[in-house]
């Protein structure tokens, strides 16, 4: 369970969206017609393999209501990479995507890497949001562009595991200090210079430095 | 050389004055871990997301995925402190447990005649029996509904032990007395006044009545410091590091029971307005306890303090001139003129928060803490707090309770920024968000109210930015529990306290042994 680096993601969007529905497609590999309201947050997270490297994606599930939107709001900083989720069936969804973006930009770290994401798109005979409106809001504002099927799992991999590409490029070229926890990502246990023994106490124990890692 | 000296006479004196300690005790280090750190059970965290939940940066509010697993829908929230300690140290528990009356042979044979004519007719006791049993079946269990919060110091230990077993403690305690409890019978309910007629009370007009509350609430006293016991005996086979405070509030014969040891607070708020459940135990509210302590066993001082406390720390340019001063005896001030003695660290010094006892802890009551020291002395801390809780009680069915009257129970990592009223008002604001029979409607509120304590992270600290003032870093946890399941379910229910049944408790022992002063009990090491 060893890892180079640990990336922590946020996802965001209007509620009902599909968020817990992608977070689950990607960490367990299904579908659940029914979710329950994310009240606050949730967490998720899987392993994944970039450039021969193992990376931990731990995934922050907020809620999309109004009423939690300040909670939500001051998860962001902190994140690696945020998930911004629209419905391809519901235009309103599409239309709030400015004051997320803004809410984001405003509460981020200025190099978090953001994917806009048109879920549902199994629905095509529902479809309000041409691809082309994805795809064109995505070029103004700079964010990369998927459309997505949480229950047919169509681009659920993708979506994820491209948006740890970029983040890994983007330590690569040295945008990322890795060292500031604040900026979403760790450095893997193995790979710090003092890692004080795993062991004892059920995998929580052991270690007192900084929270240790997911 | 002479340092030496000194050291091997010090390691002497050392091992004299630790001479009353058991010999040869394993070092805690090397003990197992009573229980591994963990949150709540309600919350289903697993050990991924346990981890995730100590994020310093963050500072995730955790609230329960499913809020119907607390009673009634409980509201619960919980963050952790800005980075003062690896781990959440403060704790949460709740449940609904049920005591029941042992076997026994119904009120009107338990006196000796009967018990002595058991050889020869039991066929016919064992009917009679039968008869009774089935007579007050349904009254003859005693549920009750439990929530306690715990806040952990240098540790998470106590605080996780006494959130895994202390309610046991109270079931075991209140089984203790199920005999007088139990049953609650028809009688009482139809025909008030009429519960004292039967019970072998009648018999020894000099016993004195103690009601049902007072056995519960007796119950309650003895299970905390039978919780502080445990921890006590088990710490020398298992690693229990810490102390922690303990606020718990319980729901039985139609009666809300707050106990607390520490400061943590409860709160209830109905029609809107806020009503204290409790009081904070801090080394100011309870420095003339803990200075009349030191004036009894002046030895527990270990002549490096002093009881008395200053308006400021004397210093030897002070001596033979005045100063005032107060002793256990005063809550005003006097002058005296400084003496040698007066120099010594007061034993209780600080302000507000920073208000410590012999300079080392800031909380006097809750368990744990049985091997706390004053830094670099054999000075021993446990004498001065105790385990004792101050109960409270509230009547649950003297009114009527509406869908916005609750009961928040927080640590003070709350209390600390937020005042009573102020909690309620963010929390009935939060409340009108949700229809009523909305499961998350508590749970939400609750995340509210930590919410705004902890506040935001502004550059580098955090703060509340609604009152632009700083936030709580502290470990923040909170319940926010609705009150008009319990009041309107037992309206109608038989196992209730009422006026007309409490004179039915029989020939209790009038040495209540909680009633003892906890000071000399916990005076011997």
């Amino acid at each position: 369970m060893s890892y180079a680096y640990l990336f922590k993601y946020i996802i965001i969007g209007d509620t009902g969206v599909g968020k817990s529905c992608l977070l689950l497609q990607f960490t367990d590999k299904r579908f659940q017609p029914v979710h329950d309201l994310t009240i606050g947050v949730e967490f998720g997270a899987r392993m994944i393999t970039i450039d021969g490297k193992q990376i931990k994606l731990q995934i922050w599930d907020t809620a999309g209501q109004e009423s939690f939107r300040s909670i939500t709001r001051s998860y962001y900083r902190g994140a690696a990479g945020a998930l911004l989720v629209y419905d391809i069936t519901r235009r309103d969804t599409f239309n709030h995507l400015t004051t997320w973006l803004e809410d984001a930009r405003q509460h981020s770290n200025s190099n978090m890497v953001i994917m806009l994401i048109g879920n549902k798109s199994d629905l095509e005979s529902r479809r309000e949001v041409k691809k082309e409106e994805g795809e064109a809001f995505a070029r103004e504002h700079g964010l990369i562009f998927m459309e997505t099927s949480a229950k047919t799992a169509a681009n659920v991999e993708e979506a994820f595991i491209n948006t740890a590409k970029e983040i890994y490029e983007k330590i690569q070229e040295g945008v990322f200090d890795i060292n500031n926890e604040a900026n979403g990502i760790k450095i893997g246990p193995q790979h710090s210079p003092s890692n004080p023994a795993l062991g004892g106490g059920g995998g929580a124990g052991g270690s007192q430095a900084g929270g240790g890692c997911c | 050389m002479i340092s030496r000296v000194r050291n091997v006479v010090n390691s002497v004196m050392g091992g004299l004055a630790a001479l009353p300690q058991p010999p040869e005790r394993p070092q805690p280090d090397d003990l197992e871990l009573k229980y591994p750190y963990c949150r709540p059970e309600f919350l289903q965290l697993s050990q991924d997301e346990i981890q995730v939940s100590a994020d310093h940066v963050s500072r995730p509010i955790m609230v329960p995925r499913e809020p119907n697993r607390l009673p009634w829908s409980a509201g619960y929230a919980e963050v952790i402190n800005a980075g003062k300690s690896p781990r959440n140290e403060d704790q949460a528990a709740t449940t609904q447990l049920c005591i029941s009356r042992p076997a026994r042979t119904s009120n009107r044979n338990t006196n000796k005649a009967n018990n002595k004519g058991n050889n020869g007719n039991s066929g016919e006791d064992n009917l009679q029996q039968e008869a009774m049993t089935e007579e007050t079946e349904e009254m003859d269990e005693l549920h009750f509904t439990y929530f306690g919060v715990f806040d952990g110091h240098a540790g998470t230990g106590a605080a996780i032990m006494a959130s895994r077993t202390l309610h046991y403690h109270i079931r075991d305690k209140m089984a203790d007395v199920s005999e007088l409890l139990l049953p609650v019978t028809y009688e009482d309910q139809n025909h008030p006044g009429s519960g004292s007629n039967h019970g072998s009370g009648s018999g020894k007009p000099s016993s004195r009545v103690i009601t049902k509350e007072h056995l519960i609430i007796g119950a309650l006293e003895r299970s905390f410091c039978e919780m502080d016991s445990q921890i006590e005996r088990e710490r020398l086979t298992f690693r229990i590091t810490g102390g922690c405070t303990a606020l718990v509030a319980v729901f039985v014969l139609g009666k809300l029971f707050l106990v607390n040891a520490g400061d943590s607070r409860a709160v209830l708020c109905r029609n809107g307005e806020a009503i204290p459940m409790s009081r904070d135990f801090t080394p100011e509210s309870e420095r003339q306890r803990l200075q009349y302590l030191a004036h009894l066993h002046p030895h527990l001082l270990s002549n490096e303090f002093t009881a008395l406390e200053f308006p400021r720390r004397l210093h030897k340019t002070d001596l033979g001139k005045q100063t005032l001063y107060r002793d256990h005896t005063m809550t005003g001030w006097a002058p005296k003129t400084v003496t040698e003695d007066d120099l010594k660290f007061p034993l209780i010094f600080g302000e507000g928060k920073r208000c410590r006892v012999l300079a080392t802890i800031g909380v006097t009551r809750g368990f744990g803490d049985h091997d706390l020291r004053v830094y670099d002395s054999h000075c021993q801390i446990k004498p001065f707090l105790t385990a004792a809780p101050e109960i409270q009680t509230y009547d649950m069915l003297e009114q009527r309770f509406g869908e916005d009257d609750f009961l928040i129970m927080a640590s003070d990592g709350l209390w600390d920024v937020v005042a009573n009223q102020d909690a309620c008002n963010v929390v009935l604001d939060a409340l009108t968000q949700f229809h009523p029979q909305d499961p998350n409607r508590y749970t939400s509120a609750a995340q509210e109210l930590v919410m705004h304590a902890r506040g935001t992270l502004q550059g580098k600290g955090w703060r509340r930015p609604a009152e632009d003032k700083p936030a709580s870093g502290d470990d923040i946890t909170a319940f926010i529990i609705p009150l008009y399941h319990y009041g309107n379910q037992h309206l109608s229910s038989p196992t209730v306290l009422s006026e007309s049944e409490e004179s039915s408790t029989r020939e209790m022992e009038t040495e209540t042994e909680a009633e003892a002063d906890p000071g000399p009990d916990s005076l011997d090491p």
